[in-house]
Formats: structure tokens, C-alpha cells, sequence
């Protein structure tokens, strides 16, 4: 709850304004019902009137009603909607700044449903919800007001049903909230239910087993009506009852307030202004169960939301955060590494090794020996532990998150573009690049003449809404994307699994040129890809088992050389 | 609440087709829905009985002062009540009863239609879209029914019953009104254009802020590896200031809108007043008359003011009509010519077969071999040579391009699906597990599989004693895709379903990933114990099983590049021995661990 008055305190201005249209808009419409009793009594009591004047009154009250009626909308609802936005802009900032390993634990669909679902029912509250809060509040006191001035104990007759309708709303509030809990974990399991066939849909067709899902599916689905309608019966009753208990209050005023118009106690006109302003309290009390609900939702959805910007991001600089060391030499010194919420199984086991600037390291292994998590160390995706990983003679947890990401570009294994034209995505890290420089990154890449053949070019739009790529493109798309970074390192990672031989060796050369003076690591599964480094670690179960030039490895007879033949034995068989 | 953070294609809110097409599931409920309309016009009358009794009041009673009668009206005023609360009541629930069955009948149609869809619309559709369809879009023509359909009658007949009334009190002012209605019906129109309008600008710059962020949550990684979490962000307000401003322009219409009702309504308050007023004076018009004019006139506005509301709920709801439509009109899987076997010996046979997901981009070129009854086949070569591939073709998830494959000599097209099928049991690498019991896991819920059969199936491959251990044993929770079973249960699970279900040729995709040992030891053991005298065809990366099979088959670029048994193929030392003998120098390497 705190969270919304935050928010409603922010604006306050507005609201205030809001309010006070409101308050005019509810005050005008109230004196309405003391025109017509005036004209009223008039006509009853003189056989005439001026009927003009309190016409014209009415339709001046009415322009005055309608003119802030506008505002009231304006600035309340008006205010909602822009709490809404800021309320995303926040989200949105704060989740960028978070680390990878949030994202890994979290869901991206929750994080949607808290940007959309979330914050809709924050604004509903701030908006819908003040409105109908405010608007109760005032009919019911004018209303009252006006009631007791014109006859009290009329007043007393008129609400003795209301301990009743106090009692009932609170009562039938209470049934129909458990009951509507109920039914949204019930749309859950449902919703639950229909996604698990889909995911599971293969092993559902190959076991031959849709009727069997099908008529479980059937059960849940009738639990779900069956949930619904338990609620109907309650929430179903319970305007109606309320209409009843409104409307005998109405024939109560009629008969008592009839007698006291017969008697002379008050006046024809008083009788009709009577049962409007009784008219005017209906509406307040089916709405209070209605405001609640709307409350209590909305301050449910801010907790939520709250939580997340609460959320400290894990990979932040450090105090003394310095700038990219000059020398792009790299150092490990016994590094153990695994990953948080792993129960401590090690990724990477006792690594070291030292690499100059300029040279080019080759990564050889196993899927999961732990080639990739020695470079996502480097780029601080995770945090290595402390004086294990250095660049430059600087502990990588030294150096400041932006220059470190821009002086390291990495052509990352499942390469993700966005959905957007081909240029923006090979300058996503330099939006300032030269139009040379990105064809020249896509030359190198590997990728310019097929580019030229696509419907625009450069411009042409790739992803759910435009051209799909083939892994091969995709990933020299991104290898475009951190070539155009001009980086001091350079890292692939299995970045040229996708592609043939033929192309692998044409982009290799190159690269070669642009390489010279920079260092490089590449992570591989073909041999041919990392032959020519200056040294070549391979891995197993995160360790280092073997270490050296291509042809020491040759001769150390072992893992690397059987691959080797493994390899050779595969581009053998000719097609 | 339902979101659609797909680009909506927004046709006219009322579109014949649809309409026409929604209608056919109210058939089924069509006395309900009668009965329905039956109590609104109760409801109705009651409603409009109300205020004549407050007119007859003042007129016959009030007025010339006479009390006893008062009390009889009261008493008729409060019945009246009381039979619009039943009434109310019984057509709430109504509406609501007939509501929900249309709708599960919805949800059990797009459901079992799922069901029969091919693999490869699964591949092209994500599955959030699909559960949106059968949830929240299903939901969304629900709010058309139970808010829109039948209250719009309603509306139209209290307004008609309105009219009526008041042309009998006083033709004349009743007349007066009725002028109002262009007025309103050309202000009612101009809304409707510019609220729709305004409503697809708002809904397609929502959409496109949704798609934003989802991708940006998808490739945050990229994101901040590139550094560009500030433009990210600035472009993110951008996209979001775009949709406030889209939002507020809606509101800006209904703001404009509603105020020009309410003048509308103060002018025939006003009319009533001058008209009326004039008429008492002249004695033409009763003072009860007037009152009674006045209420009805407050009648007569709130459903036009409702209006709005309802238009919206429309919109959406044939939104939600038409993609729902789309996914039904869906061609199911080709169930192949319903042939069924009488015996099955369970000789497979690959002959020439060419396979591609898409277009000529071949996963399989030209692979033929035989699988006798009985015999253990493993299939081994490097990532990406095919080998997944065969799995699914043997069940028909997909079908093949050129070639064919053969099942005890018939061609697998000729056979019912799910005859085929029910004769072969998968085990695939990634075990797929639901949400429930252990048990339910064996059996997928098969009621051809009884509880003892489920639990012998278990002993048999060694899952027992893990099961055993579990809080409830078999009947223990299964919560999410698995999440708390490790690799090697996950494994074992899956054997005890293929038993279970006994199929006469038996297909496994060997996990490669990591299990402990103790688990690794169990799942030698039942591996064995289930490839025992059972045809079989496995995706082999353990050494034990490679060497124990009758015939093995070197895969490699969607090619058969060798076959024999092992003592064959390694003195071949072609592909086969390559890989062998770096799979044993990396066995070795982890057993010196």
C-alpha cells in the first residue's frame, strides 16, 4: 500500500486538482435534486412557476458538470496512465543493471506478466481506484447532508436497512474473495495443464496417449466451471440483494415520507429530493466491495514489483574501479570457479595459464568441460573469485563494467540478433560506426556477399518479423557485430560451428590480417580452428589436461591427437 | 486479464463470419439462453413498473392526501423487489451456467485439436502463443457473451419499454425526447470512429512495447555484454512514451464523449421541466407524471453511457475469435490409412531415405538398413549426423521426403499412427517429465496400464529404490518439467515407462550428459536387462553398449558410412575406430580422475 501512496504522493498536484473537479462535479450534481424540489413545490404550491429559470439552471449546472467531469478524467485517470509509465520506465531501468544470474533464476515470462499485469493493476488503483474511493466518500456525506436536512428522522426510517447491508457486504465480501482466489488457482492449474501438453506434445504422440490427456485436460476443465460458478452463485446474489435492500429503503421512504408529505411535515418537493439523493447512495455501497478488491490488488501487484527493484544487481564496479589496463595480456592463476546455486560442483578446476598481448589461445574440450565459463569470467558475465583472473597485471574485478565490455568482444556460441535491420545489429555495440567500417566488418566476416543478394541489403530486417537467417549467418552476423568493436580482445566462442569447412578456412584468413596485433582466445571443436595458435589448452571436466603448441600436442599422443584423427577420419568420408 | 503483445490485427469490431461462427456454440444451450432473454424481460418490466408506482403514488395518493392506499402500494413496490431479486439472481446464474459450458466446450475443442497437429506446427509456434489461445482468448469471448450479448438486448428493450411508457403518459413530451436521439445517435457514431481508431493505436503501440521488452529480456545477455544497457533503456522511454501518449488519446475520447451524453441528458431534464412543468400549470399533466418522467429519463442514459464500455469488450472479443479460428482451422496430422497389423514381429527397415526439415536442407541422404527382430542396433557418429532424426521419423512425427521405411514390410504410411506408434517405445536424452505423481509419469495416465503393471515396470529397471526412498513413493509430487529429480532418475523414470508399456521394439537416445556414478551403474544394469531379447535401436555414447550390440551404424553427415558389428568396424579402422578410440582415451582420462 505504501508503495501506491508513493506514487500518488509524487503527483499529488494533479490528484489534488483532480479531486477538486471531482469534488465540484459531485457538489453540482447534488444541487440538481434542490432545483427540481424547488420547482416542484412551486408548481404544487402556486399552480405555477418559472419554469424557464430553473430549466436554464439545470443546463448551466449541467455545462459547469460536463466542463469538469473532463478534468476529473484528465487529471485522475490521466495521472494513472502516467504512473503506469513511470512506473516501467523504473522497472525497465532497474532490470538492465541486474546480472545474468537473476535472469538464469527468473522466468522471463513472470518478469512480463510483472510489466504487464503488475503495473495494470497498480494503475487501476491509482486511477479507477481513488476515483470511485473519492467519489464514494463525497456522494455519501453530501448526500447524507443534504438527507438530514430535510427531515432527520426521515433520515433514521430510510436506513434501517443498513446494519443489514453492512453486514451482509462484509459477510458475502469475504465468501466471494476466498471463492475468487480459488478461481484464479484454478485458471493457473488450467493454464498450467494446456501448457505442459504443448511442451510435452512429442513424447504425448509418441506413447500414442492424446485421449488420455485429453479427458485429464476434461477433468480440470470442469473443476474450473465448477470453481466459477460456486463464485457466480454468491457474487450473483449479492448485487441483486443489495438492489432489494436499496430498493426496500425506497418503499420504506415512500410510505413514511408519503405520510409526511399527506401530514404536512414536509413538502412534495423535499419528498422527491428525498428518494434522488437516496438514489444517489446505491451506487457508493456496491461499489465499496468493488474498491476494496481494486486496492488490495493493486497494492499486491506493487509488492510484487517492488521486490524486483529491490533486487541488488550482483556484478556491479568496484569502488575503485579503474580504467582498461594498456597491455591486453591475460593471466589465470588457479582458478576454481563454480557457479552460484550449483551446490558447489566446480566449473573450472585449478586453472592457470598466462598469455602475452597479441598471442592467440586455443580452447579445445568436451561440451561442459568448462570452456565457455572461463571466458564469460572474463567478461564478468560472473564474477571470478578474487586475484584469480587478470589483464594486464589488473584483477578483472578491478577494472571498470563498461570499458571492459568494450574492450572485449565475444562472438558467443548461440548467437542472439535482434529483430531489427542487419546494419543496427552489427552495430549494436558502435551505433557511431562509419557505413565503411560495417561493410568492412561484414567483409571480414564473411557474410557481405550474401548480404548484398538479401531484398535490401544492409537494411533488410531479420528476425520473427523479417528474413530468417540460418545459423551460419546468424552466427557470422554476430562475429560482424564484435569485429566492428575494434576490440583489444577478441574472444569465439564455437563461433564458426555452423559453418563448412570451405567458408571456415576463407573467414580464418581473413582474420588473420585483422588479428595481428590483437589478442584473441578461440574456443573450438575443430581442430583446424585453433592449429595456428600460440597456445592451445585443452580441457576436461574444467581442468587442464593437456598444454602446448599444436604439433607438442601431436606428440604427447593423447587426448588432443586422438580428436585430431577423429577429425581427419571425418573430412575423409567424401560425399 | 489477457495480453497480447503480438501485433493484433484489429478487423471490424463486428464481423459477420465471426459472429456467425461464435454463434454455433451457443446452439447446444439455446434453451438456456431463451430462458434467459425470458427473465431479462421480467427483470425489465420490474424495472420499469418501479417508477409508474411512484408516479401512481403522488398522483392518487399523496396528493389528495389519502394514506391507506400507500400502504398497499408499498406492499406492491416491495414485491416487485423481490421478484426482480429472483429474477436477477436465476438470470445471472443462467447467463453464467451457459457461459462457462460454452466455454469449456471452446477450450475441449482447441485442446483435442492440439492434440492431432503435426510436429512441425509445434516447431513454428511458441508455446506460450498457443496457451494464450485456449486460455485468456477463450476468456476474452466469454466477456462477450456474459457482459455484451445478452445486456445489449437488455438495454434495447428497457430503452424501447422507456419510450413507450412515456409516449403513453404524454405523447407530446415523450415526443420532445425522442428528438434527442439523432443528436445522440451522431454523437454515439463520431465516437465510435475515433474511439477505434484511437483503441488500435493504443493496442498496436502496447504490442510493440511488449515485443520490445520481451526481446530485450531474452538478449539482456548481449545487452550488457555490448554495453549498451543506456541506449537500450532511452529507446525502451521512447517506445513507452509513445504508448502513454496513444493511452491518453483514448482517454481523451471517452472524456469528450461522456460529458456530451451527460448534456444530452441535463437537456431532456431540462425539456421535462419546461414542458412538463408547463403542462401541471395548465393542467394538462400530473405532478406524479412529471416524477415519474424524470426517473425514467435517468433510466434511460445509463445504458448509453455504458455504451462505450461494451464496445470495447466486443473489440477484443472478436480479436480473440478470429486467431482462435486460425489455430482450428489448422490441418491435423495425416493419421496414414488406418492399416493395423494383426502381428507384429518388429523387422524395421530403412530403404533410400532422404529427410529435410526445410526445403532441400537434407538431414538424411539415401540411408538405408535393416533391423531384424530381436537384434540390438546402435546408431553412433558425430553431432549433427542424423542420428536424433531417425527417432523421430520411426514414430512419424515427421515424414520423410524420399524413400521409405518399413515395418515388418509395410510402408509405415500405410499403418494407423497410432497403431505404429503403440508398437515402439522412446527414451529420449532430455526426459520429459509432467506435473503429478511418479506413478502418472509411468503410465502417462494410460488406463490400459494398471498400477501393479506400473510398479513392476519400476522393480524391473531399478527405479524402484528411488521411488521407494521419495516422501510417498509413488504417488510422490512431480513438480514442474522434474525440476527435483536428477539426470539419472529422470533416466531410469524413463525406462520404466518404455516397459511399462511393452512395446515390441524398443528406441533410445543415450544421454551424454554427466550422472553420477552410483546412478550410472543402475542404468548399465537396466539398460541391459530391457535390450535383452527385444528388438531395439539405439543412439549410443557408452562403450558398454556400443560393444554389445548385434550390428552397429556409422552416421555421419546425414550418411551411412559404415555397418557391422564392433570387431568389424574396428578393424575397417576407418570412422568407427577413430571414434571409438577417442571415446576410450577420454574414458580412461575420466577414470583416472
Amino acid at each position: 500500500m505504501r508503495g501506491i501512496l508513493h506514487y500518488l504522493w509524487l503527483y499529488r498536484a494533479r490528484i489534488f486538482l483532480g479531486l477538486v473537479a471531482l469534488f465540484i462535479v459531485d457538489g453540482a450534481q447534488l444541487v440538481v435534486p434542490l432545483i427540481i424540489r424547488a420547482a416542484i413545490d412551486e408548481l404544487a404550491q402556486t399552480g405555477t412557476a418559472q419554469l424557464v429559470l430553473y430549466a436554464g439552471y439545470i443546463l448551466g449546472i449541467a455545462a459547469v458538470v460536463a466542463v469538469f467531469r473532463f478534468f476529473w478524467r484528465y487529471f485522475i485517470f490521466g495521472t494513472s496512465r502516467m504512473i503506469r509509465r513511470d512506473l516501467r520506465d523504473r522497472l525497465y531501468a532497474h532490470l538492465v543493471k541486474l546480472s545474468p544470474n537473476f535472469f538464469a533464476n527468473t522466468k522471463t515470462g513472470d518478469l512480463m506478466a510483472h510489466a504487464t499485469n503488475d503495473v495494470e493493476a497498480v494503475q487501476f488503483a491509482c486511477g479507477l481506484g481513488v476515483l470511485a474511493l473519492a467519489d464514494a466518500i463525497i456522494m455519501v456525506s453530501f448526500s447524507l447532508a443534504a438527507m438530514l436536512s430535510i427531515n432527520w428522522q426521515l433520515v433514521l426510517y430510510a436506513f434501517t436497512p443498513l446494519p443489514l447491508v453492512t453486514v451482509f457486504v462484509v459477510v458475502v465480501g469475504r465468501m466471494i474473495h476466498r471463492r475468487f482466489m480459488a478461481v484464479q488457482e484454478a485458471f493457473s492449474l488450467l493454464t498450467e495443464k494446456v501448457r505442459e501438453a504443448i511442451s510435452g506434445v512429442r513424447v504425448i504422440k509418441s506413447f500414442a496417449q492424446e485421449m488420455g490427456f485429453s479427458k485429464d485436460f476434461g477433468r480440470t476443465n470442469e473443476f474450473f466451471i465448477e470453481k466459477n460458478l460456486s463464485l457466480v452463485r454468491v457474487q450473483g446474489f449479492f448485487e441483486p440483494m443489495i438492489a432489494l435492500l436499496a430498493g426496500l429503503s425506497s418503499a420504506i421512504v415512500l410510505l413514511v415520507g408519503g405520510q409526511k408529505v399527506i401530514s404536512g411535515a414536509i413538502s412534495l418537493g423535499d419528498f422527491v429530493a428525498f428518494t434522488s439523493y437516496l438514489g444517489m447512495l446505491t451506487w457508493p455501497m456496491m461499489a465499496l466491495g468493488f474498491v476494496i478488491n481494486l486496492m488490495q490488488r493493486g497494492a499486491a501487484s506493487m509488492e510484487r514489483i517492488e521486490k524486483i527493484l529491490r533486487t541488488e544487481p550482483e556484478i556491479t564496479d568496484a569502488p575503485d574501479a579503474q580504467p582498461f589496463p594498456q597491455e591486453a595480456s591475460l593471466e589465470c592463476r588457479r582458478l576454481t570457479f563454480s557457479y552460484p546455486q550449483t551446490n558447489g560442483r566446480p566449473v573450472l578446476r585449478d586453472v592457470s595459464f598466462s598469455l602475452e598481448e597479441g598471442q592467440k589461445l586455443g580452447i579445445v574440450g568436451l561440451t561442459g568441460s568448462g570452456k565457455s565459463t572461463l571466458v564469460h569470467l572474463l567478461l564478468r558475465v560472473f564474477d571470478p573469485p578474487e586475484e584469480t583472473l587478470f589483464i594486464g597485471g589488473v584483477d578483472v574485478r578491478k577494472i571498470r563494467l563498461s570499458e571492459l565490455r568494450r574492450a572485449i568482444a565475444l562472438v558467443p556460441q548461440d548467437p542472439f540478433l535482434f529483430s531489427t535491420t542487419i546494419r543496427e545489429n552489427i552495430a549494436f555495440g558502435r551505433p557511431t560506426a562509419s557505413e565503411e567500417e560495417i561493410i568492412e566488418a561484414a567483409r571480414i566476416a564473411g557474410i557481405y556477399d550474401e548480404i548484398l543478394e538479401f531484398p535490401n541489403g544492409l537494411d533488410t530486417v531479420v528476425g520473427e518479423r523479417g528474413v530468417s537467417l540460418s545459423g551460419g549467418q546468424k552466427q557470422r552476423v554476430a562475429m560482424a557485430r564484435a569485429l566492428l568493436l575494434n576490440p583489444k580482445i577478441l574472444i569465439f566462442d564455437d563461433a564458426l560451428s555452423a559453418v563448412d569447412a570451405e567458408k571456415e578456412e576463407e573467414i580464418l584468413r581473413n582474420l588473420r590480417e585483422f588479428m595481428k596485433l590483437k589478442t584473441a582466445i578461440v574456443i573450438a571443436h575443430r581442430i583446424s580452428a585453433v592449429k595456428d595458435s600460440d597456445l592451445i589448452l585443452v580441457f576436461d571436466q574444467g581442468r587442464i589436461v593437456e598444454r602446448g603448441r599444436h604439433d607438442e600436442l601431436l606428440a604427447l599422443d593423447g587426448i588432443y591427437a586422438r580428436l585430431y584423427e577423429l577429425q581427419q577420419a571425418e573430412e575423409a568420408v567424401k560425399l | 486479464m489477457t495480453y497480447h503483445w503480438e501485433e493484433e490485427k484489429l478487423g471490424a469490431a463486428y464481423d459477420a463470419a465471426i459472429m456467425r461462427r461464435l454463434l454455433t456454440y451457443v446452439k447446444p444451450y439455446t434453451k438456456l439462453f431463451i430462458l434467459c432473454f425470458g427473465l431479462i424481460v421480467v427483470i425489465t418490466l420490474c424495472e420499469l413498473t418501479l417508477p409508474y408506482l411512484t408516479k401512481i403514488a403522488i398522483d392518487q395518493y399523496i396528493r389528495p392526501g389519502q394514506l391507506g392506499g400507500l400502504y398497499l402500494l408499498a406492499a406492491i413496490f416491495v414485491g416487485i423487489l423481490v421478484i426482480r431479486l429472483i429474477a436477477s439472481f436465476a438470470q445471472v446464474y443462467l447467463l453464467q451456467l451457459s457461459g462457462q459450458k460454452i466455454m469449456r466446450d471452446m477450450r475441449t475443442q482447441i485442446f483435442d485439436h492440439l492434440m492431432r497437429l503435426p510436429t512441425k506446427f509445434f516447431d513454428k509456434n511458441p508455446v506460450g502463443r498457443l496457451v494464450t489461445r485456449a486460455t485468456n482468448d477463450v476468456a476474452a469471448i466469454n466477456e462477450m457473451y456474459a457482459s455484451v450479448l445478452v445486456y445489449l438486448f437488455k438495454d434495447v428493450f428497457l430503452v424501447l419499454g422507456i419510450f413507450i411508457i412515456m409516449l403513453q403518459l404524454n405523447w407530446q413530451l415523450g415526443l420532445l425526447i425522442l428528438v434527442l436521439a439523432p443528436i445522440i445517435a451522431y454523437a454515439t457514431w463520431e465516437f465510435r470512429k475515433r474511439a477505434r481508431d484511437a483503441y488500435r493505436d493504443f493496442r498496436r503501440k502496447l504490442a510493440k512495447l511488449n515485443a520490445y521488452m520481451q526481446e530485450s529480456l531474452s538478449g539482456m545477455r548481449i545487452i550488457q555484454l555490448f554495453a549498451q544497457e543506456e541506449r537500450s533503456y532511452k529507446t525502451f522511454q521512447s517506445i513507452n512514451q509513445e504508448e502513454y501518449e496513444a493511452n491518453m488519446r483514448q482517454l481523451m475520447v471517452f472524456a469528450i464523449y461522456q460529458p456530451i451524453i451527460h448534456m444530452m441528458s441535463a437537456i431532456a431534464v431540462a425539456l421535462i421541466i419546461w414542458y412538463g412543468g408547463g403542462g401541471v400549470i395548465q393542467g394538462f399533466f400530473t405532478l406524479g407524471s412529471l416524477v415519474a418522467f424524470l426517473n425514467y429519463v435517468e433510466m434511460l442514459f445509463a445504458p448509453i453511457r455504458d455504451l462505450a464500455e461494451k464496445y470495447n469488450i466486443l473489440q477484443g472479443a472478436m480479436a480473440s475469435a478470429e486467431r482462435i479460428f486460425m489455430l482450428l482451422d489448422e490441418k491435423p496430422e495425416d493419421r496414414g490409412k488406418g492399416r493395423i497389423l494383426p502381428s507384429v514381429q518388429g523387422r524395421i527397415e530403412f530403404r533410400d531415405v532422404w529427410f529435410a526439415y526445410e526445403d532441400e536442407d537434407w538431414v538424411l541422404r539415401g540411408v538405408s538398413f535393416t533391423v531384424e527382430p530381436g537384434e540390438r542396433v546402435a546408431i553412433v557418429g558425430p553431432t549433427g549426423s542424423g542420428k536424433t532424426t531417425i527417432i523421430s521419423l520411426l514414430t512419424r512425427l515427421y515424414d520423410i521426403q524420399k524413400g521409405q521405411i518399413l515395418l515388418d514390410g509395410v510402408d509405415i504410411r500405410e499403418l494407423d499412427v497410432q497403431f505404429l506408434r503403440s508398437q515402439m517405445a522412446v527414451v529420449l536424452q532430455d526426459v520429459f517429465l509432467f506435473s503429478g505423481d511418479v506413478l502418472g509419469n509411468i503410465t502417462l495416465q494410460s488406463d490400459k496400464i494398471a498400477r501393479e503393471r506400473a510398479i513392476e515396470a519400476a522393480r524391473f529397471v531399478q527405479a524402484s529404490s528411488f521411488i521407494e526412498q521419495l516422501p510417498n513413493g509413488y504417488d510422490a509430487e512431480v513438480k514442474e518439467r522434474g525440476a527435483t529429480l536428477s539426470v539419472g532418475q529422470r533416466q531410469l523414470l524413463a525406462f520404466a515407462r518404455a516397459v511399462a508399456f511393452d512395446p515390441k521394439i524398443l528406441i533410445l537416445d543415450e544421454a551424454t550428459a554427466n550422472i553420477d556414478s552410483q546412478t550410472e551403474s543402475l542404468i548399465q544394469e537396466s539398460l541391459r536387462k530391457i535390450l535383452r531379447g527385444r528388438t531395439s535401436i539405439t543412439i549410443a555414447h557408452r562403450l558398454s553398449t556400443i560393444r554389445e550390440s548385434d550390428k552397429i551404424i556409422v552416421l555421419h553427415k546425414g550418411v551411412v558410412v559404415e555397418q557391422g558389428t564392433h570387431e568389424e568396424l574396428l578393424a575397417r579402422k576407418g570412422l568407427y575406430h577413430a571414434l571409438y578410440t577417442l571415446q576410450f582415451a577420454e574414458t580412461e582420462a575420466v577414470k583416472a580422475e
